[in-house]
């Protein structure tokens, strides 16, 4: 376990997120980078019942996750809130909870790719899809070695701007809103929470770099 | 009867009566009263009677007696006839004839026999009484002993008397002791029989019995503590009381006795040998079965626990040694793990192999042949059998532990440390390593690596130590190590000089494939598992350290260093290593010494005299000027193995002290 950074790459002007997905494999084969499977990050959205919600906040989501980096292991967690890690279990409990968390079945996300591994760091290319269709290009970039998070950030942004150029992000806020600064598995999830309500954002909103 | 009778009844009257003589019985009869007027009266009865009918109203007394006499009539029977005819009173007219009768024929008085003879008798005591009296006195007459010859000796009779009283004695005597011998045995019958049951007793303290049907069996088996091994390991516990009570009981007598199965009898072990060549493969399977002398139970543990117990051990050596072939077979490895009848053979180093065998041989005579053909020196690796037992335990303890209740609800079964892989979010490296289990065999040939690496490193390090003197390698074992890993600390030292000559040490951390080297500096070199590598790189080692002691001596002598090269790219190459040279100065400057030392050439040492000093040196044209004769001549090689000194670095410290001059 390291320090990951979770960003999106725009497709290419002409291109399909396909195509876009297979240029940046090739960017990294042609680095060095060992191929090694694949990943797969999905988050389900539930709603939670009036009865749960009785500050009055409304329409407030609850997002269960899985990765596959974390095979036993399950994810719910509220924007902005705590987040629970449990064993896969976890999901046979939401059903139970039907009457307090309702699945919204449309809103599943989820991101799809290979894994690349380059010496100490762990690159996973992947399709975002949410039903039947492509929405963008997710990528993260973990160093193994460390979990110390800003201490690896600018050997991570140098080594990202080798293949992403221009499109290698920012800072990501957990590493901030860290006090210690020491990088949880969680950070992961609640970067990929965010990506793909990013994503959900943009879909709403016609986005231009999608085309 | 009728003697004793008046007897008693004249009690009172006695010698009066006799002393009256012919006065009649009859009046004797009369109780107290006036005899003599009775007498009288007798004759008168009838005249008198009136009279007397008178004086009885008249006189209480006479009533009295009246009473008396009829009391008198009343009495029982016993009397007779004659008593009642006696002393009843008579009717007056009888009484009248009867008087008649004793008046006139005295002699027909039917007590007259009576008292004849007791007249006579009364004579004869008397007569006695006076003779006794005569002879108390012993005046006039005295009673002496009359000779008697003895009766004849009846000693046939008394033998026989004896005898037959002597049998009836020894028969009581030995029907007690019959008895008591009986009691005995069945006393001892009892303590056999109680003896049994706290046989029983101390039995199930220690293993696991139970009944079935009429028979008591136990369990061998190390199933409970998480054995998956399949033996039933039954034994069946027999009462052992039944022995002939007349023979001497042996000393190791016991009333329990347990029965185990045949295939678990003698004793067996695992034996783990490493081999340098691979034996022919005919020999294969043929495993010496090194017979160990059995072993003295020890005193104090009874006779079935030792033998359970080695029951047990066989029990658990079969199920090692199955386990390492099931594993064997499985395993998918470079060169293949060869399975032969009780023995495993795998090949942990090219030209070495390892081998596992079970040894289990019953008590009999052919086992025993066959170990006195087969004897061969002993190559246990003692420890690794050792660690095979240990492994297997924690085998159990581990299969024990995943099927442990309690068990949480909602955990996963499986390996408990597994439960909190799903709410700490492991990785999919943390959780393969968390699931990756080693077999039996992988550990146990992973050990039997280190330990082989392990001895080759110590047998090179000392043969190089026996081998050069100088100099010399001092080696440190870690008295703990893993059983994957351990260290030894390798000093190079000149002998004398051990303060100043430390430059060399040397980490070695010898692990399962190869041995890292970390020096003092920190630089890290692994080597790999052949022997060579370590030699080469200890005799550069060496070198080197020669030419660090000069450095150190120079400094201390102070003397300057001009140059130093721990790796000189001049001269000869060396095959291991490379040449290490250094140059210093004499503190005023006129010698330099050169030491160049390569770990296969040896050391070459050359000097470097003044140019004033060499009178051999041919004018030169150029350097005519005398200030030019300061300058350094030409090198002289030294004879180093004429120089004096035990050791090198003592050589090189003669030769700086004769070099640089005196104070």
């Amino acid at each position: 376990m390291g320090v990951c950074v979770v960003s999106q790459i725009p497709a290419v002007e002409g291109k399909s997120v396909q195509q876009t997905v297979e240029m940046i494999t090739k960017k990294l084969e042609i680095l060095g980078a060992v191929k090694q499977g694949t990943f797969c990050v999905d988050c389900e959205t539930y709603h939670a019942a009036p009865i749960v919600n009785n500050s009055g906040q409304q329409g407030k989501l609850m997002y269960v996750m899985h990765n596959t980096e974390y095979p036993a292991s399950c994810f719910a967690l509220f924007e902005n809130g705590p987040c629970l890690v449990a064993d896969t279990n976890f999901d046979t409990l939401m059903i139970k909870l039907k009457g307090f968390f309702q699945n919204a079945k449309s809103n599943k996300i989820e991101s799809r790719g290979q894994r690349y591994q380059f010496s100490d760091f762990l690159v996973k290319v992947g399709t975002v899809t949410m039903g039947p269709s492509a929405r963008g290009i997710s990528v993260e970039v973990e160093y193994c070695p460390s979990i110390v998070s800003n201490d690896c950030w600018n050997l991570m942004m140098e080594f990202m701007q080798s293949f992403m150029g221009s499109h290698t992000p920012g800072i990501p806020s957990v590493f901030t809103a860290k006090h210690d600064g020491i990088y949880t598995p969680t950070d992961t999830v609640i970067q990929y929470m965010e990506l793909f309500n990013k994503i959900r954002k943009q879909q709403q909103a016609p986005v231009s770099g999608m085309r | 009867m009728l003697r004793g009778r008046p007897k008693a009844l004249n009690r009172r009257v006695g010698a009066r009566a006799w002393g009256r003589g012919g006065v009649g019985v009859r009046e004797g009869r009369e109780v107290g009263g006036r005899p003599k007027a009775r007498s009288k009266r007798r004759v008168l009865i009838p005249a008198l009677k009136e009279a007397r009918e008178e004086a009885r109203r008249r006189d209480r007394g006479m009533e009295f007696q009246t009473v008396g006499s009829e009391r008198l009539k009343a009495r029982p029977p016993m009397i007779g006839r004659v008593g009642q005819e006696t002393w009843s009173r008579p009717e007056p007219t009888e009484r009248r004839e009867r008087a008649a009768m004793v008046k006139f024929q005295p002699s027909l008085w039917p007590w007259d026999t009576v008292r004849n003879n007791l007249r006579s008798t009364l004579t004869e005591m008397c007569v006695l009484y006076d003779v006794l009296n005569v002879l108390k006195e012993k005046k006039y007459m005295t009673l002496d002993p009359v000779s008697q010859e003895p009766p004849p000796s009846k000693q046939v009779l008394q033998l026989c008397g004896k005898k037959k009283s002597l049998a009836g004695a020894a028969q009581i005597l030995l029907k007690g002791a019959d008895r008591l011998s009986k009691s005995v045995a069945e006393n001892q019958e009892h303590k056999r029989q109680r003896d049994f049951n706290s046989e029983l007793l101390r039995l199930r303290q220690h293993w696991k019995l139970r009944k079935v049907g009429d028979k008591l069996l136990g369990d061998l088996s190390y199933r409970s503590a998480g054995s998956l091994f399949p033996h039933h390991g039954t034994f069946e516990v027999i009462k052992n009381t039944d022995i002939d009570p007349d023979k001497k009981i042996p000393d190791d007598y016991c009333p329990l006795d347990v029965v185990i199965p045949s295939d678990l009898e003698g004793s067996a072990y695992i034996k783990v040998s490493i081999q340098k060549q691979a034996p022919d493969i005919g020999d294969l399977g043929t495993v010496n079965l090194l017979r160990r002398p059995t072993q003295k139970p020890k005193p104090g543990t009874a006779h079935w626990q030792t033998k359970l117990e080695a029951a047990q051990s066989v029990l658990l050596c079969k199920e090692i040694f199955a386990q390492l072939s099931r594993e064997a077979v499985q395993i998918k490895s470079q060169i293949p793990h060869i399975v032969v009848k009780n023995q495993i053979i795998s090949q942990p180093f090219p030209g070495l192999q390892l081998s596992i065998s079970l040894c289990h041989f019953v008590n009999d005579k052919k086992s025993q042949k066959v170990s006195v053909e087969n004897q061969r020196p002993d190559d246990h690796l003692y420890v690794l059998e050792h660690n095979l037992h240990q492994l297997m335990r924690e085998f159990h303890k581990q299969t024990l532990s995943s099927s442990m209740m309690p068990h949480p609800a909602t955990a996963p079964f499986g390996l408990k440390r597994m439960r909190v892989v799903g709410p700490q979010a492991y990785d999919k490296g943390e959780i393969s390593a968390l699931q990756h289990n080693e077999g039996l065999l992988e550990k146990i040939i992973k050990q039997a690596k280190h330990i082989f690496l392990r001895r080759r490193t110590a047998w090179t390090i000392d043969s190089l130590a026996s081998r050069i003197e100088d100099p010399q390698i001092q080696a440190h074992w870690s008295n703990i190590n893993d059983v994957y890993e351990s260290s030894v600390k390798v000093l190079i030292t000149s002998q004398g000089y051990e303060q100043i000559c430390k430059s060399i040490q040397l980490q070695l951390i010898i692990g399962v494939e190869q041995i890292k080297v970390v020096h003092r500096d920190g630089r890290v070199i692994t080597l790999s598992h052949q022997e060579q590598e370590l030699q080469d790189f200890l005799l550069s080692q060496m070198s080197q350290h020669q030419v660090h002691a000069v450095q150190q001596l120079a400094k201390v002598m102070g003397w300057h260093l001009l140059s130093f090269s721990s790796h000189v790219g001049l001269g000869p190459v060396e095959s291991i290593g490379n040449a290490s040279a250094i140059t210093v100065a004499s503190p005023n400057g006129e010698y330099s010494i050169s030491v160049r030392n390569g770990p296969e050439s040896g050391c070459k040492v050359v000097v470097q005299f003044p140019r004033s000093q060499c009178k051999d040196l041919p004018k030169s044209d150029v350097m005519q000027d005398s200030k030019w004769n300061h300058l350094r001549g030409p090198f002289k090689e030294v004879l180093w193995s004429k120089m004096e000194g035990r050791n090198f670095v003592y050589k090189m410290e003669l030769l700086m002290a004769a070099l640089a001059p005196c104070p």
